[in-house]
């Protein structure tokens, strides 16, 4: 009877440790499907649940929080999630919370994950939507990559192109192979600096021009600066006026004159109209001036005659010496 | 002929055993029940064979571990590995080599035992002596069978993840606390009940061929062995069967 009692207690032992780990299995379960403990519901809406199903889990944050408990269909476009949400949460999840439909890992299960917002908003009550923020999608994520590999592959093709390009350039390569080039190049740069030490210079020199000049110094300063100047300047612009006036009054003096003389050529009347129109005294004036002239020719071998005369050759001498003296005298005057 | 003849043999038994089953049923809801008989068998099926289903329990979560591990490390999921594990074992391995290791234990014990007091006519005894034979020989031992196996898997499923997790721990470092969460967040209640409610149906399945076999075993010492024999090889089908049936239940029932 006593051994009958031993066994018992170890077949007691023995179901009460089975029984045992069934409870902590199935609590486990529970605890994590948020079956024990005080729960509340939130919602979401989402166009696209991507695979989401009742009993994947809900993060704030990354904390598990709760599970998903149903999704509903609203209308082809809003499918509402509704999440079961451990009861601790509600004093740290605020209404502009923002969730989204994300993977547990690359490959893992949907999980959807709520985000808590900057900016301040009252706390979240049973039964509140949340609103959803952007997807990030696998599809999405993996289109993206094969335009930027597209775009990569076109960029490393004309890359190759180029490079062939070089490559095959001979005057490139000429101009790599140079040994001269480096010495020129670095001469001309010595030059370039020089210049520019030069044109620095120069501009020193200006900006001091340009300095007494504003100082009023100098001609130009003087020009620029002077009041004196000005004035005379002004006299000599009145008295060029007056000069213009004076010029002016001449000219309607010959204005005149010209009408007078106009006037009498019209009329047939003085001197010059005589002397204009009459065709006989034209002829008599040229016979008088060829007279004159042959006058002029017998006075000049006249002149030419009494130069060789005795009487008067000791005259001329005297003059042409006192020219030759004069001439002398001016030269030494002028290099002194 | 012979084919039909077989065919026979089979219908025949299967209705042998659905009669067996249905007398068994009929004993139970009558008065004076054994209680002290078989708290006896309980101990003696469920209690003598935790050793046996640990050690074999420990040894398929070590070597389940082991053998997933590299498969895992080819697509990088290595620290999926738990999750895998728990689910394997708590869904399949556990309940059903548990079965097999207890078909082979009890199912051959109770044939070769009920067979023997068959031959040696203790049972016709017992019926001479005013005891219920049936009530005091096959019920209380479907009856053990029935409740131990579940218990007997319970155990062996938490012995299997202590395996795998030592399994884990030879190749790589994994605490407990983080092993633990990872078995447990990944199983679900349509993994463990499902799999729970079917080690009734084993731990029935092996007690009552056990029984059946024994009851109806030939005369002489030839008989007691093929019924020992018979028995571990039905049980051990008809734990694949009903394996079978109820992951089609389940199925069904949206629970996979």
């Amino acid at each position: 009877m006593k051994n009958n009692s031993v066994n018992n207690l170890k077949l007691g032992i023995f179901v009460a440790s089975g029984l045992l780990f069934l409870i902590i299995l199935l609590y486990m379960i529970g605890k994590n499907r948020n079956l024990f403990g005080a729960t509340f519901v939130l919602r979401t809406r989402f166009d696209n649940t991507y695979g989401l199903m009742p009993g994947n889990n809900v993060r704030f944050s990354g904390i598990q929080v709760g599970t998903v408990k149903r999704i509903n269909i609203i209308s082809d476009t809003v499918i509402e999630v509704e999440m079961i949400i451990d009861e601790k949460m509600l004093k740290y999840i605020h209404k502009n919370a923002v969730t989204e439909i994300g993977t547990d890992g690359l490959v893992g299960s949907k999980i959807v994950n709520i985000s808590p917002s900057r900016e301040p908003a009252p706390l979240v009550r049973e039964n509140d939507i949340l609103i959803r923020g952007k997807q990030v999608d696998t599809q999405e994520m993996l289109r993206t990559l094969s335009k930027t590999n597209s775009t990569i592959a076109f960029v490393a093709d004309e890359l190759k192109t180029t490079a062939i390009h070089i490559n095959h350039s001979r005057a490139l390569w000429r101009v790599l192979d140079d040994s001269i080039l480096p010495d020129n190049l670095r001469r001309s740069a010595s030059n370039i600096r020089l210049a520019t030490a030069k044109a620095y210079d120069m501009v020193n020199d200006l900006d001091q021009i340009v300095n007494s000049v504003k100082n009023g110094k100098g001609s130009l300063g003087s020009l620029l600066v002077d009041s004196t100047f000005s004035e005379k300047l002004n006299e000599a612009v009145v008295k060029i006026n007056n000069l213009g006036d004076s010029a002016n009054e001449l000219a309607a003096m010959l204005n005149m004159t010209a009408r007078d003389v106009k006037k009498e050529i019209n009329s047939g009347k003085g001197t010059l109209n005589y002397l204009l129109k009459d065709s006989s005294s034209v002829m008599k004036l040229q016979s008088t001036l060829t007279n004159i002239e042959k006058g002029t020719e017998a006075f000049n071998q006249n002149m030419e005659a009494l130069k060789h005369n005795f009487l008067f050759r000791g005259y001329f001498r005297k003059q042409e010496k006192k020219m030759a003296r004069d001439s002398t005298k001016a030269n030494l005057s002028r290099t002194p | 002929m012979e084919l039909s003849k077989s065919v026979r043999q089979f219908l025949l038994e299967t209705g042998d055993i659905a009669r067996f089953m249905g007398r068994f049923f009929h004993q139970l809801i009558k008065p004076r029940n054994e209680y002290a008989e078989f708290f006896r068998q309980c101990y003696v099926i469920g209690y003598n064979s935790l050793a046996l289903v640990g050690l074999t329990g420990f040894i398929m979560g070590l070597v389940l571990t082991l053998q997933l591990r590299p498969s895992l490390l080819r697509y990088g999921v290595e620290s999926q590995l738990p999750a895998m594990v728990g689910i394997a074992i708590v869904r399949e391995i556990g309940p059903v080599i548990t079965a097999l290791i207890f078909a082979g234990k009890i199912g051959s014990s109770i044939g070769a035992e009920i067979g023997s007091m068959k031959v040696t006519e203790q049972i016709d005894a017992m019926e001479v002596s005013g005891t219920n034979p049936f009530k005091y020989l096959v019920v209380t031992r479907v009856l053990a069978a029935t409740f131990m196996l579940p218990v007997l898997v319970l155990l062996s499923d938490a012995i299997s993840l202590y395996g795998s997790w030592l399994g884990i721990n030879i190749k790589g470092v994994t605490s407990f606390d983080l092993f633990f969460s990872q078995v447990f967040n990944n199983l679900a209640f349509g993994d463990v009940l499902p799999a729970f409610i079917k080690t009734f149906f084993f731990g029935f399945a092996v007690g009552i061929i056990g029984c059946y076999k024994g009851y109806y075993s030939n005369k002489g010492t030839e008989g007691v062995g093929r019924s020992a024999n018979s028995a571990v090889v039905v049980s051990s089908v008809l734990v694949f069967i009903i394996d079978l049936v109820v992951v089609q239940i389940t199925d069904l029932m949206g629970l996979n």
